[in-house]
């Protein structure tokens, strides 16, 4: 069945009425709607994750969805608020030097390098590179710095900052 | 998707649906309308409506601009806010940002003021001559405030930082306007620095305390 925002307002607006098995389809289209859109956006073993967060997300704020609006602009909503909250706590981590949370698989980090090339290059070049040797590489604070030859706090300070700015540049897209 | 635990969510999420009411920012606007008039209310009771009104009199109109521009804002903060409940990405929030660059007509217009009678100004900004209205206004606006936080609460704010800020500036401004009816001042310095610090720490005061709660 193809997705299409006309059926996807009707279905919301039946699920918004109580009807469960126009809820399940809702859900389950949002749900393939939702895995292209982080495909995007976010590394592969992050994607199931996010899909989920925002299926209860979108759960819990059902009836923030104005019933005279397109629906696909309040589930990207939704969606991007969680990304940008997967990317918050990403940099929590790095906060706290909690550095060895970064991609594991090395075909993992090429995606999520493709997904976040072109918001990386929005950045100052100390906090792309930083972010990418770090937080999608998996370098460590002090290999970071060696290869960047930027001291080992201010690579800190460079994801932290980075990390920031791109939620601030997602915030406005 | 072929993910089972995604599967075994939806269907978690199905069984338990119940029938809701889409948040309407009508309903919205009567709580702060609500919380605005009662804020009034409160004050006008506690503390007296200012005696040239009282008396049918009009206000000065530097000052009575005042009070509209500060209006102004108020109600398209209280808009904007309202309006962050319901997500939707391309939705244009910032419609409390032209109000608010004009209501930043008061301070310039209190600094030119000020700059051509230094006596005047320095004796405007004691704080015996101001502090309490600043308060008053503050506490003025929490009904505005409240309204907006819990709408806020239960709908989905996609920046709360922002939504903090709007809330506050929001409840600030319907405060300053509530203290213009019971302060009697018409010095333009007295209404941009007290009435506008009102607005601008209920601004401060949202966005450090209302942003964490508003996290969903």
């Amino acid at each position: 069945m193809s997705i299409d925002e006309p059926s996807l307002a009707r279905l919301m607006a039946a699920s918004q009425r109580g009807d469960r098995a126009a809820y399940r389809a809702l859900l389950n289209d949002s749900g393939k709607w939702l895995a292209r859109y982080f495909a995007r956006r976010s590394a592969p073993h992050q994607i199931d994750d996010l899909v989920q967060e925002t299926l209860v997300s979108m759960h819990r704020k059902l009836a923030t969805w104005d019933p005279s609006r397109a629906f696909l602009p309040w589930l990207a909503a939704i969606a991007r608020y969680r990304w940008i909250d997967m990317l918050r706590r990403q940099r929590d981590e790095a906060e706290l030097g909690d550095n060895d949370a970064a991609v594991g698989a090395e075909d993992e980090a090429v995606h999520a390098k493709l997904s976040i090339d072109h918001l990386l290059a929005l950045l100052p070049p100390g906090q792309a590179q930083a972010i990418t040797l770090v937080k999608i590489e998996g370098a460590s604070v002090a290999e970071a710095a060696q290869i960047s030859g930027q001291s080992e706090s201010l690579v800190k300070v460079n994801i932290h900052r980075g990390l920031k700015k791109l939620a601030q540049l997602i915030e406005s897209e | 998707m072929t993910n089972a635990s995604i599967d075994e969510l939806i269907d978690g999420l199905a069984d338990e649906l119940e029938p809701v009411r889409p948040r309407r920012v009508a309903r919205g606007s009567l709580w702060v309308a609500a919380g605005w008039v009662g804020g009034a209310a409160a004050l006008i009771w506690l503390t007296g409506m200012r005696h040239d009104l009282a008396g049918g009199t009009m206000m000065p109109p530097l000052a009575l601009l005042s009070f509209w521009l500060i209006v102004a804002l108020g109600l398209a903060a209280a808009w904007s806010a309202l309006r962050m409940g319901l997500p939707g990405v391309g939705r244009d929030y910032s419609g409390w940002r032209w109000a608010g660059l004009a209501a930043l007509a008061l301070p310039l217009t209190a600094l030119v003021i000020g700059f051509g009678d230094t006596h005047a100004a320095m004796e405007a900004a004691r704080p015996e001559n101001g502090l309490r209205c600043m308060i008053e206004g503050a506490l003025s606006g929490l009904g505005v405030g409240a309204a907006l936080f819990f709408w806020l609460k239960g709908g989905a704010p996609t920046s709360p930082p922002r939504a903090g800020w709007v809330i506050g500036l929001a409840a600030g401004a319907a405060g300053a306007t509530i203290v213009a009816l019971h302060c009697s001042s018409n010095d333009m310095i007295h209404i941009a620095l007290w009435h506008g610090l009102a607005v601008a720490l209920s601004g401060i005061a949202g966005r450090l305390f209302l942003a964490p709660l508003l996290r969903w």
